[in-house]
Order: structure tokens, then C-alpha cells, then sequence
């Protein structure tokens, strides 16, 4: 059997397995009779990508079917640090996974999106997973948190989503949210607001928000990147979704 | 033409309209029924809706078969002239009362079972004719719930004419109308248990604890959600409108039997002179019901109504102008059907999202589920008002347009039911091509079609909740028009047995009637509401025991066990009823012989004030509730998953047992207790306590 390596990004995971990504999004989702069941999101590795880091061949070594023949659903290589020992090159297709075990795979782009005016919304999901907005576009967020701090805070490696802000993302007072599903819409307006007319570029709104967003309010994109490269993986829009993925989009819009 | 060849010319509407029924039916048979794994989709439901048929009329003919010898021992004893020749056994009386109760049951049956039957053949076909277009679906569809539609008005017709001929006696046709009404009781409420136990069960446990979007074929109790939309709308309301169409029918003819002799036979047949027109005004109809490829649904059907409505007015035009029936007979039943279809499309202005009332419910939903309750249940009782003000609207017209004509005016207010409900046909056909379309769209979902033929069948399933909306604001009016019929007609009844009902609210008795009457309704919500949180809470335990135990059903490599759940759905709703039945059949016996006559009329009172306006209540709430939750997820106040897509499911969660178990089922409630009562007071006038 074919074995896999997965970078899982709820919770912060290397994983070795022999299910395809259908079937370990299915098995993560939902399939585990441990009842750790729920929304997931992670990339496939290279399978030959190695670092030291990582105890693979162990992992590998430990990775057989079960005795009655059934593939190995997951052996744990590494938890927490697992993003920044990890080279962005060898990522490939990003998998999101629904609550209910449907998983859309989301290709590279060589292309990154071009910066857009207004405010932006970004759900950082690892290595830390704050709800923030900024006056930044996402390539110079990803600066400005890894690359290029201008305060103490930084990370190492880091995967974002920018989220849609709709109308507010030029109105911040007046604008409607319209099917946006955001709890305490005030906060996040005033939030908008501090940093459209203040100084900061950026802004928390939620220092423990959950990183299990409702895929439909992603704007354009994962972003993954770290001190050498940052990469972008496009979000197709609901309309292509709807025409091509029509299964998963249903879930994804419960 | 004398009165008497009306009847034949009834009989042979029902014929005709059976006929055109039955050719609908093989020409839905005819259809293509798609791929296979469509047809093993259909055929689950239709094995489901099978089984729980079999347990419910297994259930109802053993009740028949005991009510029927009870029917037929009391009705053997003459008590008419007690003081004195004494109580006189006559067995053909009693017999001849059972046979016409058991064959108003079985007409019933028919007529629910044709539906059932054509809907779950019905439904795969309309899926798969969504593949080539809308319109050849819209057409199928509608064409299978006319199947519905036009058996039961020609069933009844038939049934009504046939016992009138062969009797002669307007009280045996109540025997055949106990029948149907005490059948339909046990159709609606059974199938309103059996239809939201799952719906609720297969929500809560799929959507809301798991994500899994409507009509997974993952979920456990997936088909027992789309059998109970065929025993709920199908079977159910069928029975329903059957029972009520029946009923406004046998009241007229009773008032009529009172009528001077040598008037009798006349206002006797009348009414069903009125059926027989509507019956025909329905054929016609339908023809008219009509969608062009990107048309509207609704309007179709829509239109079909006031077509059919404009037909039965001229054809009783003409009648007026050739003098078989009086002007005032003619404005009344005009005022009835007038009346029934504002009050139809006014139940639509608070269920249907376009208005205030469902998008003010939807966006006070962003502050939390007890605010949705709130606002919901205030529209629900605001929707209270216009069709109680079309009801006295309509009750006051038709009293003085037929006093006006030197008729009777309570004759009126019941000429204005059945004219109201003579469209039946047409109004059934338009409300059973609802869950047609419900089903065709699980099935499209469940058998993997495309996104094309789901979004066809949303379109479709749109028009038919709107014509569910419709049909119950028509339906609950026509049965209070219908009791207030046979409200009057127990007076007469009991009259004719000597005693003058003195019905004073001074009077403690009469009081008493009137709040034990008020009692029965919100009761019996009560018992057929618990029952359904009852047996969903079961259920619900059975969903989480199969995902729990065999967790390849969530990743789609397992089937879950579905006849487990059509079981369960089955058993509960069906051992729920007994308690029901008797609030409905026994409690006004009870009361009338403790009571006594004035006591078991002021009991009716009581009932019908306070079950229609629980009924009216119930169903615009709950259908407000369920479609501001709609609204939501169309993408206002933040669409689905946000704080307000959760009150508002909260919301339909509390409505769907308001608007397809409790509420549809109290008019019902009523017309049976009415309709006991009158069959019974010829007893209860000799034998009562006070």
C-alpha cells in the first residue's frame, strides 16, 4: 500500500498514512472511533522530503496495515513546530476536509493574488490561530508577521486565510455584513475602524478564535509561507464549486 | 331535471373523475423511472411508506370493525318514542348505520391510499424528468397529486349520492361521514407523528451534531423523512380535506332534512348538487395547470385554483338562472369559495418570505432563539386575525343572503362550506403535488443527479410549500365553516328528539361544556406534540447508536440501517394514538351523557373557538418559523452557520410539530367531535344525567 504524508493543520501534525487524502480527510472527519470528529485541513508532503527533525523512518517503520489487513489510518511523526521544519517546496495539494468527511483538494498557484485596497480579515491558523485585520494585503501581512517584524511578535512559518469582510471592507461603520456568519459583528467593526483611521496596521480581533472557519467566507486563498517562501493555494469561487464539487460545496455551506 | 337525477349526474362526476384519476395513474406508471440507483432510492421510500400504510389501515380497520359493531348495536335500539311503545329493536337500522361508517372509512382509505400509491411511484419519475426539464417534472407531478385530488372528491361523491339514493335518509350519510372523518383523525395525527419524528430526529442528529447536509443518504433517517412526507401530506392531508369535504356535505343535508315536507328532498340534495359542480369545475381545472420551460410553478397552480374557482361559479350561475337552485344559494356558496381562497392566499403573506413577517422573524433571529420564538409565535397569532374576519365575514353574508332569499340562514352559513370546499379536487391535487416534488428533489440529492435537476426540483419543491401554505389556511377555514354547519345540525338532530338546546352562558352546565370543549384542543396538541418529541427522542438515540457503532456510515462505506428507523417512526406514531382517538371520540360522549345535550352543545362551542384558532396558530407559525430559517440561508443576516441560522433552526425545530402534526390535525379534531356528537343525539337526547 502506498503510504502518505500528511501535515495536518488542526492540530499542528506530521502524519504518516496509508489512506488517499479522500479517505484520511473522511477518516479525520469523521471516520475515527475515537469520536475525534470535526472539520479538517492539511497538506500532502512530499513523500521523499526528509529533515532531522522528523523521526520519519521510525514513523514509516511503524506504519503497516492492521492485522486484518486494513491500511493504517495515522501514525503520529510530530506535534507543535511541525510548520517551520517543514520546506513550503515540498508541500503539495492543500485538502479541506467538511465536518461530514467531504474533501476538496486545492492546487498551487504559481501566482499570487494581486494586493487589493480596502481592510482585510485574516484567519491565521498555524503555528498560532488569531482572528486579526489589517490595512496590509496578504503578501505583505506574511511580511510583516515572518519576514520582516516591526515589533516583537513574529513566527517562523505561518498558514493564513484572508476571510471576505464584504461591504465593510470599505465601510467598516455602515457596511452590511449580508450572509457573512461572524459572532459580534460590533467588535469587528470597531476593530475595522482602529486600524482604518489609526496607526497600527494591523489589529486583533480574537486572540483564541477557532481556526474551524465555514470555508464559505474565504475570500481568495490559503497562504503558506516562511522565512524563504511564501506559497499560495487559490480558492475556487462558490460558482465553480457549486458546477464542479457539488457535494462538497453543500457541506461546506451547512 | 328533478333532484333526483342530480344524484345520478353526481355519480357519474365521481365516476368520470375516478376514471381521469385512474388514467393519470398508468399514465405516471408509464413514465420513465430513471437509472437504477434512483429507482433503489424510490424504492426504499416506497417500501417505507408500504409498511407504515399496512401497520396504520391493519390499525384502523380493527378500530373500524369495533366502532362499526358498537355503531351498529346502539343505532339497533329506537328510543324515538321511549314513553310510549318503549325501546324498539330494529337490526336493520343499526346495520344499515355501521355499513355506511365502515364504508366512509374504507372510501377514505382509498382515496389516501391512491394518493400514497401514485406519490411514491411518482416521485423518482418527477426526479428523473427534472433531467430533461422542468417542465415535463412540474407536469408529472401535478399530474400525480390530481391523482389524489380527483379520486377523493369522486369517492366521496359517489359514496354520498349511492347511500342517499339507496337510504333516503341524510343521517345515514353522517354515519358515512363518521367514517371518514374518524379515519382521517388517525391518517393526519398518525401520519403528522410519523412525518416530524423523523424530520426532526434526521435534523438534529445529521445536520445539527454532524454537518450532514438534507437528504444525505448517510443518515440514518433519511427515508423515514421522506416517508413521512408521503403519510403526512399525502395520505394525511388527503383523508383530511376528504373527511371535511364530507363533513360541510352531511351537515347541509341534515339542516335541509329539517326543512318543511315536501322541501326536504331538495335542500337534501342540494349540497351535493354543489359537490357534484365542483367536481367537474375541477376536472376543467386542471387542465389549466401549466408551466412553460423557466415559468413559475406556483403561478400555475395558483391559477388552476382561481380557474376552477371561476368555473364552479358560472356553472352555479347557470344553475341559479335556470332556477335549480335559489339566488341565495348561489351567493352563499359564492361568499364560501370566495372567502376560502383569501384566506389561502392571506396564510401565504405570513409564511411566505417576500413579507415582513417572515423576514422580521429572520432578522430578529441575530439576537437568539427565544426572540425568534417570540416573534414567531406573535405572527402566528396576528395570522389569527384575518381568516377569523374571514370567517364572520363569510358566516354573516351567507346567514343574510339566504334569509334574504327565504332560506334558513344557518342553511346559508353551511351552503357557504361546501362551496368553499367543492373545489376540492383542484385544492388536493395542488397540496399532494408538494411532496411529490419534496421527495423527487431526496431523490435526486440521494441518487447522485446532478446540480441542474436539484436546482429544478428546488423550484419545484418552492411552489409546493407555498400551495402546502395555502391549502391549510383553506382547509382550517373550511372546517370552522363546516362545524358552525354542524353545529346547527346537532341542534336539529336533537330537536327532532324533543328537547329545544338552551345553550346560556348563565346556565353552569352550558359553562361547563364550554370549558371542557375549550380544554380538548389545546389538549389534544399537547398529546400529539409530546408524542413526537417522544418518539424522536428515541429515534435520535438510534441515529447516534448507528453512526457510534459503525462509523463507516459517516465516511460512506457503510449503509445505515434505515428500516430501523421507518420502523420506529412507524411504531411510535402509531401507538401515540389511542389517547387522541379517544379525546376525540369518547370525551364528547362522555360529556353529553354526563351533561346532557345544552352541556355537550356548549362543548362544541367551546372546541370549535378554540381549535380553529390553535389551528390557524399553529400552522402560519410553523411555517413562518421554517421559512425564516429559509430566508437565512439564502444569505441574509449572516446565511448558514451564523448565530442567527441557529435560532432560526431552533425555531423550526419548535414549528415543525406546530405546523404537520398539531395543527393540521385539530380541524379535523373538531369535525369528528361534531360530527359524534351529531350521530350520537338522538341517544343522548333520551339518556343523560343532568
Amino acid at each position: 500500500m502506498e503510504t502518505h504524508f500528511y501535515l495536518s493543520l488542526l492540530p499542528e501534525a506530521l502524519i504518516v498514512s496509508m489512506l488517499s487524502p479522500e479517505e484520511f480527510g473522511s477518516y479525520y472527519a469523521v471516520g475515527s472511533a475515537k469520536k475525534s470528529r470535526g472539520q479538517a485541513m492539511f497538506f500532502e508532503v512530499d513523500p521523499s522530503y526528509r529533515n532531522p527533525y522528523f523521526h520519519t523512518e521510525e514513523a514509516l517503520k511503524r506504519c503497516v496495515p492492521h492485522e486484518d489487513g486494513r491500511p493504517k489510518a495515522s501514525i503520529y511523526v510530530s506535534v507543535y513546530r511541525v510548520l517551520e521544519h517543514i520546506d513550503p517546496a515540498a508541500l503539495m495539494d492543500l485538502h479541506l476536509t467538511t465536518q461530514d468527511g467531504r474533501t476538496l483538494a486545492l492546487k498551487a498557484s504559481d501566482n499570487l493574488p494581486a494586493g487589493e485596497d480596502g481592510l482585510h480579515l485574516y484567519q491565521e491558523i498555524v503555528p498560532v490561530s488569531p482572528l486579526v485585520v489589517s490595512r496590509l494585503d496578504p503578501v505583505s501581512f506574511y511580511d510583516l508577521i515572518v519576514k520582516n517584524p516591526t515589533s516583537l511578535v513574529s513566527v517562523p512559518a505561518i498558514t493564513f486565510t484572508e476571510l471576505q469582510l464584504g461591504e465593510l471592507a470599505s465601510d467598516p461603520e455602515m457596511g452590511m455584513l449580508n450572509n457573512l456568519p461572524y459572532s459580534n459583528p460590533d467588535h469587528l467593526r470597531q476593530c475595522l475602524s482602529d486600524v482604518k483611521t489609526k496607526y497600527v496596521s494591523t489589529k486583533m480581533v480574537d486572540r483564541t478564535h477557532s481556526p474551524v472557519i465555514p470555508y464559505r467566507t474565504i475570500k481568495n486563498g490559503f497562504y503558506v509561507g516562511n522565512q524563504d517562501k511564501l506559497r499560495y493555494y487559490p480558492m475556487p469561487s462558490a460558482e465553480v464549486l457549486r458546477a464542479e464539487n457539488y457535494r462538497w460545496f453543500r457541506s461546506a455551506s451547512m | 331535471m328533478d333532484y333526483q337525477t342530480w344524484l345520478y349526474v353526481g355519480i357519474a362526476g365521481g365516476v368520470i373523475s375516478i376514471a381521469v384519476a385512474i388514467y393519470l395513474y398508468f399514465w405516471v406508471m408509464r413514465q420513465d423511472p430513471g437509472s437504477e440507483r434512483a429507482q433503489k432510492v424510490a424504492s426504499w421510500i416506497r417500501s417505507g411508506a408500504n409498511t407504515y400504510l399496512k401497520r396504520l389501515y391493519t390499525a384502523l380497520a380493527s378500530l373500524a370493525l369495533i366502532l362499526g359493531i358498537v355503531i351498529a348495536l346502539i343505532f339497533s335500539f329506537n328510543f324515538e318514542n321511549l314513553a310510549t311503545t318503549g325501546i324498539v329493536i330494529e337490526p336493520g337500522s343499526g346495520a344499515i348505520m355501521a355499513a355506511c361508517f365502515v364504508v366512509g372509512a374504507l372510501c377514505s382509505a382509498i382515496a389516501g391510499y391512491m394518493g400514497m400509491r401514485v406519490a411514491v411511484e411518482a416521485n423518482v419519475r418527477t426526479a428523473t424528468a427534472a433531467q430533461k426539464s422542468l417542465q415535463q417534472a412540474f407536469r408529472l407531478s401535478f399530474y400525480a397529486g390530481s391523482v389524489l385530488g380527483l379520486a377523493m372528491v369522486g369517492l366521496a361523491v359517489i359514496g354520498m349520492s349511492l347511500i342517499f339514493i339507496l337510504t333516503g335518509e341524510a343521517h345515514a350519510v353522517l354515519g358515512f361521514s363518521f367514517g371518514a372523518s374518524t379515519l382521517a383523525l388517525l391518517a393526519k395525527a398518525g401520519g403528522g407523528i410519523y412525518t416530524k419524528t423523523a424530520d426532526i430526529a434526521a435534523d438534529l442528529v445529521g445536520k445539527v451534531e454532524l454537518g450532514i447536509p438534507e437528504d444525505d443518504p448517510r443518515n440514518p433517517a433519511v427515508v423515514a423523512d421522506n416517508v413521512g412526507d408521503n403519510v403526512g401530506d399525502v395520505a394525511g392531508m388527503g383523508a383530511d380535506i376528504f373527511d371535511s369535504y364530507v363533513a360541510s356535505a352531511v351537515a347541509v343535508m341534515l339542516l335541509g332534512a329539517s326543512f318543511a315536507v315536501g322541501m326536504q328532498y331538495k335542500y337534501t340534495v342540494i349540497p351535493l348538487i354543489l359537490c357534484t359542480l365542483g367536481t367537474f369545475a375541477s376536472l376543467l381545472g386542471i387542465q389549466f395547470v401549466k408551466v412553460k420551460e423557466g415559468g413559475k410553478p406556483g403561478a400555475a397552480l395558483n391559477r388552476g385554483t382561481i380557474i376552477t374557482c371561476l368555473i364552479f361559479v358560472a356553472a352555479l350561475l347557470v344553475l341559479s338562472l335556470t332556477e335549480v337552485i335559489e339566488p341565495g344559494i348561489f351567493w352563499s356558496a359564492t361568499v364560501g369559495i370566495i372567502t376560502g381562497v383569501v384566506i389561502g392566499f392571506t396564510s401565504d403573506y405570513f409564511t411566505n418570505d417576500q413579507y415582513k413577517p417572515v423576514q422580521e422573524t429572520a432578522r430578529v433571529s441575530t439576537s437568539g432563539s427565544a426572540i425568534t420564538i417570540i416573534t414567531g409565535f406573535s405572527y402566528g397569532l396576528i395570522s389569527i386575525v384575518p381568516s377569523i374576519i374571514g370567517v364572520v365575514i363569510a358566516t354573516l353574508l351567507s346567514y343574510y343572503v339566504a334569509v334574504g332569499n327565504g332560506l334558513p340562514g344557518i342553511y346559508g352559513i353551511g351552503v357557504a362550506a361546501v362551496g368553499m370546499l367543492s373545489i376540492s379536487g383542484m385544492i388536493v391535487s395542488a397540496d399532494a403535488y408538494g411532496p411529490i416534488v419534496d421527495n423527487a428533489r431526496g431523490i435526486a440529492e440521494m441518487a447522485g443527479m446532478g446540480q441542474e435537476v436539484i436546482e429544478r426540483a428546488d423550484v419545484l419543491d418552492s411552489a409546493g410549500n407555498t400551495a402546502k401554505a395555502i391549502t391549510k389556511g383553506f382547509s382550517i377555514s373550511a372546517a370552522a365553516l363546516t362545524v358552525l354547519a354542524l353545529f346547527a345540525a346537532y341542534a336539529e338532530v336533537v330537536k327532532a328528539n324533543g328537547i329545544d338546546l338552551n345553550i346560556s352562558l348563565r346556565d353552569p352546565i352550558v359553562i361547563a361544556g364550554v370549558l371542557l370543549g375549550a380544554m380538548t384542543p389545546p389538549l389534544f396538541s399537547a398529546l400529539l406534540m409530546l408524542s413526537v418529541t417522544h418518539n424522536a427522542f428515541d429515534m435520535i438515540e438510534e441515529i447516534r447508536r448507528q453512526f457510534n457503532e459503525k462509523p463507516g456510515i459517516l465516511a460512506g462505506t457503510e449503509d445505515p440501517d434505515y428500516d430501523r428507523c421507518v420502523g420506529l417512526a412507524a411504531h411510535g406514531a402509531l401507538s401515540s394514538l389511542l389517547l387522541p382517538a379517544f379525546l376525540a371520540v369518547g370525551f364528547p360522549l362522555i360529556v353529553g351523557f354526563v351533561l346532557g345535550p345544552d352541556a355537550l352543545g356548549g362543548f362544541l362551542g367551546g372546541a370549535i373557538f378554540t381549535g380553529v384558532i390553535f389551528a390557524l396558530l399553529m400552522a402560519n407559525a410553523g411555517g413562518l418559523w421554517d421559512n425564516a430559517k429559509k430566508y437565512i440561508e439564502t444569505g441574509k443576516f449572516g446565511g448558514p452557520g451564523s448565530e442567527a441560522h441557529k435560532a432560526a433552526v431552533v425555531g423550526d425545530t419548535v414549528g415543525d410539530p406546530f405546523k404537520d402534526t398539531a395543527g393540521p390535525s385539530l380541524n379535523t379534531l373538531i369535525t369528528v367531535m361534531s360530527l359524534v356528537a351529531s350521530l350520537f343525539a338522538p341517544i343522548i337526547a333520551v339518556f343523560h344525567l343532568f
